[in-house]
């Protein structure tokens, strides 16, 4: 039965994780590939750890480790999304033409300032 | 339940060869920044699931330690780009 859980979860994060890769492949620019790669992250890594503390036990080495894991990836992949969809921003990095809006520019525009 | 494990890992080795295209293609140092996070993670599971397959532990320092330098990485690497320097 445990052995079932480990096998469903670990399929649920590995089909998440081929999407995510996939997308990373297709998508049209930056933007969107940064939002696939956090669903690799998010909904691929997490199950699959989940999967690995289910088998072991919370308390072992391998199940401890991806715990931590999970808890890292959690914590700091928000982080550096952002800090590079910001970055990539600033340096000029065009949105994909099928784009629908740009709300950092309107807020902007709707301000007033004259930076890009 | 090792047949699982060593199956997990193989299968993020592969899933990871992917996202070595888009490092390979870019185009831009954005692009291959975020292919290399996402590859650095499925290559931390992979360690992981290996470690727990052969019962080796000292593996699962590695991954953990892979996985945090990767996103260091990330963020230096955007401050970086923030501020012109690249």
């Amino acid at each position: 039965m445990r052995e079932a859980v480990v096998i469903a979860l670990c399929i649920v994060g590995l089909f998440f994780s081929l999407s995510g890769a996939v997308g990373v492949l297709r998508m049209p620019d930056l933007y969107t590939r940064i939002q696939c790669s956090s669903k690799t992250i998010t909904m691929g890594a997490l199950p699959v750890l989940i999967a690995l503390v289910v088998a072991e036990g919370p308390v072992s080495p391998y199940g401890g480790r991806a715990l931590l894991v999970a808890l890292l990836l959690l914590v700091v992949n928000p982080a550096a999304s952002h800090a590079l969809a910001r970055a990539a921003y600033k340096a000029g990095i065009p949105q994909w033409s099928g784009a629908v809006r740009d709300e950092v520019r309107e807020r902007r525009n709707a301000a007033g300032e004259n930076e890009r | 339940m090792t047949d699982v494990y060593i199956a997990v890992a193989i299968a993020e080795i592969v899933i990871g060869g992917l996202l070595l295209v888009r490092l390979a293609r870019g185009p831009s140092v954005c692009d291959r920044v975020v292919a290399l996070n996402t590859l650095s993670t499925q290559a931390t599971l992979s360690l992981l699931f290996y470690s727990a397959f052969a019962d080796r532990s000292i593996d699962l320092d590695v991954a953990i330690w892979l996985a945090a330098f990767s996103y260091l990485g990330t963020l230096i690497w955007a401050r970086f780009l923030e501020r012109g320097l690249l």
